[in-house]
Order: C-alpha cells, then sequence, then structure tokens
C-alpha cells in the first residue's frame, strides 16, 4: 500500500510539471508571434495573419501559399496563427479593442466588421487597389466590405444562394424545373399531391428560413432598396417587403414544407433531401458538399443547381441573389510596415480564392480561369455558371448584415411568418419598429 | 478526532483550500454576474450602468416572453415533483424489497442519468420525428393514425414532448438516492412490523416513507431546482422553438447573451435563475419542517 502511495506520488507530480510545461511553451508561442511585429529589423519585416484554417485540407494549402510567398519575398515574412472558427470571432474582437491586432486578419464582411471599421482601426484601401486588383476580382467582391463609400478590405470567398433541384424527381412526374413564382407554386403542388415533399426546410435553425424570406425579399425589392433598407434609409414597411412576406405565406399555404418543419434541424432537412426525398432544397453555396460529397448522399450527380425563380411584377432583376463577398482580410490601422502588409494581403486573397474554389470550401471572389476546372466539383461550377456568373448583383444574408440583436429579431419574425402567427403586414411593421426603429 | 476539530488552526487549514475553490468558481462569479446585470453591455464594448433597468425589462412590458419561460419552468418543476419523484419512489421501493434481479433493474434504471444529455436529445428527436420517428410509427401500426403529430415542431405540443425526456431521464437518479435510504433502514423495524401482522402497504406508508423523509426532502429540492435551471436536453431537442413554445429562462438566458449579444440583461435572468433556486430551496425546507434523526 505504502509503495503504492508513492508510485501515485510519482506519478501526479509528473502529471503537474507536464502540464505545466504544456502551459509554458503554449504561451511563449503567442509571445513570439506578438513580438514579432516590434522586432522586425529594419531589412527583415516580419507580418502576422490570423487565420481560422483549422481544418484540412485547407490548413496545409494555406501553410503552403505562405510558405511560397516567404521563398519568393526573403525580407517580408508572413507568419500565421491559427485559430479555431468561433474562439477567433472573439479573439479578434478583443485584440482589435484593445489595439493588438496583427498586421492582416481575416474578419467577415458586412456587420461584423462595422465596428472595427467605425472605430477606426482598420486601414483604408481604396488608393491601394486601382493596380489592377480590382480587375482581378469578380463583379461586386467589395461591395460588402465598402463602408460609407469607401474600401476596407479585400474579400476572398463568397456566398450565393442556391435552389437545388433533385432531377430525378422532376423527370419522373414530368415537372418543368420553374423559372417563375406561378411556375414554382405549380411544382409544389404537383409534388405535394404526389406525396412528395416539395421543399426540405429545417426551421429549427430559424436561419435556413430567414434565407427564404430575404431571396424572396430580393426579387420584390431588388438590391437598392434592400441594402438601402437595411442601413437604415428607408422603412420596412414598404409594400415589396409586405408583398414578400406574402408570397413566403402563399408558399407555405401551398404545402411546400413538411408537417413538421419548424421542429427539424437544417441537418435534418440536409439528409432528407440526400435520400431524395425532397424535391428541391433551397439554401447556400455552402450546401452542396452535403448533397455532392457525402458518401451517403444518394442525390449525387442527380442534382441541378439553379437561380430562385423570378417574381411577376418584382422590382428585382431575375440574376440577383442572397450572397456576395463573405470571408475578407482587413489590415490593421496600427501596423508598421502598411504598404507591405497590403501587398501580402492582396497575395493571400488571390490564393485563398483559388485555394477554396478547388478544395470546394466557398466560391470565389477573384476571377478562376487559373483554376483547374477538371478538379472542381460539378456542382460548385454549375452554381458559379448558373447563379452567380453574369449576376447584377447581391445582398448578404440578412443575419449578417444586422449582426446580434436585430439579426436575432429578423429570424424570430420570419419564424413566426413560416407558422402564420403574424401577417405580412405585421411583419414588415415589426421589422421596422424593433430594427430601424430603435 | 475530538482534538483536531477543536484546533482552529486544522480546521482552517482543511477547509481553507475548498473555500477558495468555492470562492473563484462559485461566489465570486455570481458577483460578477450580478454586477453585469446592472450595465447595458454588449459584451464587447464599454458597458453603461442603468442600475436595475434590466430587472425592470423582465417583467414589466417584457415583449421576450420571459415571464412565459418562467411558468414553463414552473410547470416542469410541478411534473417533476408529482409525476417523476412518485414514480422514482415507487421503483425504489419495489427494489429495496430484495425481488429476484434487483442489481440487474437497478441498473437498468439508472442507465439513462449515466448517458450524455446530447446522446438523449438525439435519441428522443428521431422518436419524436415526424417522418420516420418512431412514436408516429407506432401510433401509425396501432390504429391511432390521427394521434400522431409533429412532437417538437408543433407550438402546442414541443413544451410537453420536450419534458418527457427530461423526467425519464432522472427517474433513475432519484430512485438511486431513495433506494440506499430505504436500504439503509435496519430490518428488524421490518421483522417486528411483520410479527404484528402489517401487510407490505402498510410497511411502506407506516415505516419505509417516513423514515425516508430526509432523503426525499433532498430530492424534492434537486427536482425543483433541475426544473428552474434546465437547459441541455431543452437546447438540443428545440433550442427553445418553435416560436419560443418550450423556452424556458436559461435558454432564453442563452439566447440573449451569445445571440443577441445582451450581457447585461442576460446576466440579470442568470441571478433571477439564482435567486429563484435559492427561494426554492428555503421554501421546501420549510415545508418539510426540521430533520428528524431516527
Amino acid at each position: 500500500m505504502k509503495r503504492f502511495k508513492k508510485v501515485m506520488l510519482v506519478v501526479l507530480s509528473l502529471l503537474l510539471i507536464l502540464s505545466a510545461s504544456a502551459c509554458g511553451t503554449s504561451s511563449n508561442n503567442s509571445n513570439a508571434s506578438n513580438s514579432s511585429k516590434s522586432s522586425g529589423s529594419s531589412e527583415k519585416i516580419t507580418l502576422t495573419y490570423w487565420n481560422i484554417f483549422t481544418g484540412e485540407p485547407a490548413k496545409t494549402k494555406v501553410k503552403e501559399i505562405i510558405d511560397q510567398w516567404n521563398k519568393e519575398n526573403p525580407n517580408v515574412q508572413i507568419v500565421e496563427s491559427v485559430t479555431e472558427n468561433d474562439a477567433y470571432k472573439t479573439k479578434i474582437k478583443t485584440a482589435i479593442a484593445a489595439n493588438e491586432a496583427p498586421d492582416i486578419f481575416q474578419t467577415w464582411a458586412g456587420g461584423f466588421s462595422q465596428p472595427f471599421v467605425e472605430a477606426g482601426k482598420v486601414l483604408q484601401l481604396d488608393s491601394y487597389l486601382n493596380d489592377g486588383t480590382k480587375d482581378q476580382m469578380l463583379p461586386g467582391a467589395l461591395d460588402n466590405v465598402t463602408y460609407d463609400g469607401k474600401i476596407y478590405g479585400i474579400t476572398y470567398d463568397q456566398q450565393a444562394s442556391v435552389l437545388y433541384v433533385n432531377k430525378e424527381l422532376f423527370d419522373k412526374y414530368n415537372v418543368k424545373i420553374p423559372t417563375t413564382f406561378s411556375e414554382l407554386i405549380d411544382a409544389i403542388k404537383t409534388f405535394k399531391s404526389k406525396g412528395i415533399t416539395p421543399f426540405a426546410l429545417g426551421e429549427k435553425d430559424e436561419w435556413p428560413g430567414m434565407w427564404y424570406y430575404d431571396m424572396i425579399a430580393l426579387r420584390e425589392g431588388g438590391v437598392q432598396l434592400t441594402r438601402d433598407a437595411l442601413n437604415g434609409k428607408t422603412s420596412f414597411d414598404n409594400q415589396a417587403f409586405i408583398d414578400a412576406a406574402q408570397k413566403l405565406q402563399e408558399m407555405v399555404d401551398a404545402g411546400a414544407f413538411d408537417p413538421g418543419f419548424m421542429g427539424l434541424t437544417r441537418d435534418e432537412a440536409t439528409a432528407e433531401f440526400n435520400q431524395g426525398k425532397a424535391a428541391m432544397y433551397f439554401g447556400g453555396n455552402f450546401d452542396a458538399a452535403a448533397f455532392d460529397s457525402d458518401p451517403s448522399s444518394l442525390v449525387k450527380g442527380k442534382i441541378e443547381a439553379v437561380r430562385f425563380p423570378s417574381i411577376e411584377g418584382g422590382k428585382g432583376d431575375p440574376t440577383e441573389y442572397i450572397g456576395g463577398g463573405a470571408g475578407a482580410l482587413m489590415v490593421s490601422a496600427n501596423s508598421k510596415h502598411k504598404d507591405e502588409a497590403v501587398k501580402a494581403a492582396k497575395y493571400l486573397a488571390k490564393h485563398l480564392s483559388d485555394m477554396e474554389y478547388l478544395i470546394g470550401a466557398g466560391l470565389p471572389m477573384f476571377k478562376y480561369d487559373n483554376v483547374d476546372q477538371s478538379q472542381v466539383s460539378q456542382l460548385q461550377i454549375q452554381i458559379m455558371n448558373n447563379v452567380v456568373a453574369n449576376a447584377k448583383g447581391n445582398v448578404p444574408a440578412w443575419d449578417l448584415y444586422l449582426m446580434g440583436d436585430d439579426a436575432q429579431t429578423h429570424k424570430d419574425l420570419v419564424a413566426q411568418l413560416f407558422a402564420k402567427q403574424i401577417t405580412p403586414q405585421e411583419f414588415a411593421k415589426q421589422m421596422q419598429q424593433k430594427v430601424n426603429g430603435k | 478526532m475530538e482534538k483536531i476539530l477543536s484546533d482552529k488552526k486544522a480546521i482552517f487549514l482543511f477547509v481553507f483550500p475548498a473555500f477558495l475553490v468555492f470562492l473563484v468558481i462559485v461566489l465570486l462569479p455570481i458577483f460578477f454576474s450580478f454586477y453585469y446585470s446592472l450595465l447595458k453591455w454588449d459584451g464587447f464594448s464599454k458597458g453603461v450602468f442603468i442600475g436595475l433597468q434590466n430587472y425592470k425589462n423582465l417583467f414589466i412590458n417584457n415583449t421576450d416572453g420571459f415571464i412565459i419561460s418562467v411558468k414553463n419552468s414552473f410547470i416542469l418543476a410541478v411534473l417533476s415533483v408529482f409525476i417523476q419523484l412518485p414514480i422514482s419512489l415507487l421503483l425504489a421501493l419495489i427494489l429495496s424489497r430484495g425481488i429476484k434481479g434487483e442489481k440487474f433493474y437497478r441498473t437498468v434504471y439508472f442507465i439513462p442519468v449515466i448517458l450524455s444529455t446530447v446522446v438523449i436529445g438525439q435519441l428522443w428527436m428521431k422518436i419524436y420525428n415526424p417522418n420516420y420517428g418512431l412514436l408516429n410509427f407506432i401510433l401509425t401500426k396501432i390504429g391511432l393514425q390521427s394521434l400522431t403529430n409533429q412532437w417538437l415542431g408543433n407550438t402546442k405540443t414541443a413544451l410537453g414532448a420536450v419534458f418527457v425526456p427530461i423526467l425519464w431521464q432522472y427517474i433513475g437518479y432519484h430512485m438511486l438516492l431513495m433506494y440506499a435510504s430505504a436500504k439503509s433502514i435496519p430490518t428488524d423495524i421490518y421483522e417486528a412490523a411483520k410479527i404484528d401482522g402489517a401487510t407490505e402497504s402498510q410497511i411502506a406508508f407506516r415505516i419505509t416513507i417516513p423514515l425516508m423523509k430526509p432523503i426525499l426532502k433532498v430530492c424534492v429540492i434537486f427536482a425543483v431546482i433541475g426544473s428552474f435551471k434546465a437547459f441541455d436536453l431543452i437546447y438540443v431537442l428545440t433550442n427553445g422553438g418553435p416560436l419560443h413554445a418550450s423556452e424556458v429562462p436559461s435558454t432564453l438566458m442563452y439566447n440573449m447573451i451569445f445571440f443577441r449579444y445582451q450581457y447585461g440583461y442576460g446576466s440579470a435572468m442568470a441571478i433571477f435563475i439564482i435567486l429563484e433556486s435559492l427561494i426554492g430551496t428555503i421554501i421546501i425546507q420549510k415545508l418539510f419542517g426540521k430533520d428528524e434523526a431516527y
């Protein structure tokens, strides 16, 4: 017994030392990355770059991209620091508030970065981007990082709203892929009468349903009106937004969704579509992976990605979509080496754009002629060709634009529309009161 | 032993480490939360001191459904005390009488307590699923098609559907507490009762249950406080939805802090839950009266 105690004592003290030293090394690391900025001597510059690529294969690819730059620019070295997505969002907010932001940092377009820009912590980029960078990017790429008419970031990927249709089911029941809203309602009724769920939707998570409303509102009101309303320059209590709410309830009335959709998660809904039990799924490009690469998918190769139908009488252009620039890089206003940091940010953004398209993580924001299309998944190519190419404009999903309290209010109100707890008029009125009327 | 207990230094030495841990991880956060609850604060920028405004917003002209969520947690508390605990007591009494396979049943009833709540949540989500769920399937098979429902997706049934697994999960927990207590009653009392010709039910109601009173009190307190701060299963099953139908104070608080970035207001809810639990404990203590040692 005594011996056992001794052994335990040794084991415990070893554990203690190990844990203590583990803490020690990690804090050393972070010190190194923080101090590298200030310790950069006159001829050799070190740029810190914070990102969120913790998962493979992106993690390795990003490392390769940085190594490539470091080899080509021996005097300007990029040092990366990788943090998991959710933790990163807290980390970057704290760092910026404390004036400890790295030279180049990962951020998101729209509402997320707005406080940083308003606090003057982000370098304004207009004068840096006229060197041909803008021409390398897709049209409208910088819209979501433009605040008060000035550009503050470089986007490297984008989201796009996509209507996924199960072509096998459409062919089987001889239904035309809808291009107008009345055709959509007809398709819903046909599938419903055949006992097939027209749309798989998981509204328990609230944001998937919000994408429907935001899309229809864009068709009814168009990019300009929508952006104005989101910026508080015009009222949500507008006929276009009321009509959109009404259209949404028309879909509900026509039986577009499973009876239990209010209690299903988004994963349960994509699984239903994956099993070939639903005819359509409306969501973002980020859903494609679940249909295309998931080994359990029964619909692989049977899916077509198309635009959401146009709405008769709507003021929006039928090519406009929900999405646009999402992931972005920004340069800290406190960076000691602004020119070098911007140059590196441009390099990183272009290569991140290519990399994400190649591995199917996101849609490109830069022109992608150099990317080997045979390596890209078919659905991604379809989304680029059918939805993004030739589009007249886009608006981010409203929860990205509004953020926090307002985003939650919007999602709650849309959920009430789905459940028919409020009328379209009340919806528009409450949106205006609770979001813009504060 | 006497000597050590009368030595103030020794008492201090033994109690201090535990007290320090308690102070740092329990008491201090409560005080911090109370301070935050007096602020209008988004968790990121500088907070503005607004006094008791957050508390006023909880109860006066409340629009976010806090009062309904408190009501829901009270319903859960009542169900726990009047449905869950009697079932536990019944199982404990039966098992403690030494039936065949006592250990086996004891283990089986305790399994839900060991399982992770997320696992139980996923399990019941599958049971409730309107398309392929077990519940609807069975109802259809036995000809009760009219009773099938979208259990978690319907605002009328969601609250009840969420409560069932919560009650089910902790039956085993309370059963084990009561079982241990019943087992610790000296057997000679039972022998004496049998010689006097008492029936099994008389033994249960006149001897076992009265002697279990201290542990019953603990169970009631656990059940009520557990209901006031219930969070995990509800979060997994419905996340308070659909349309806030199954919201309880802690899910609302979580939503307020992490999605609406209202740290001050959310902290006020947290403080309310703490006070509610404290007051609940005191009331139950009073209702049960003084502990009688046997």
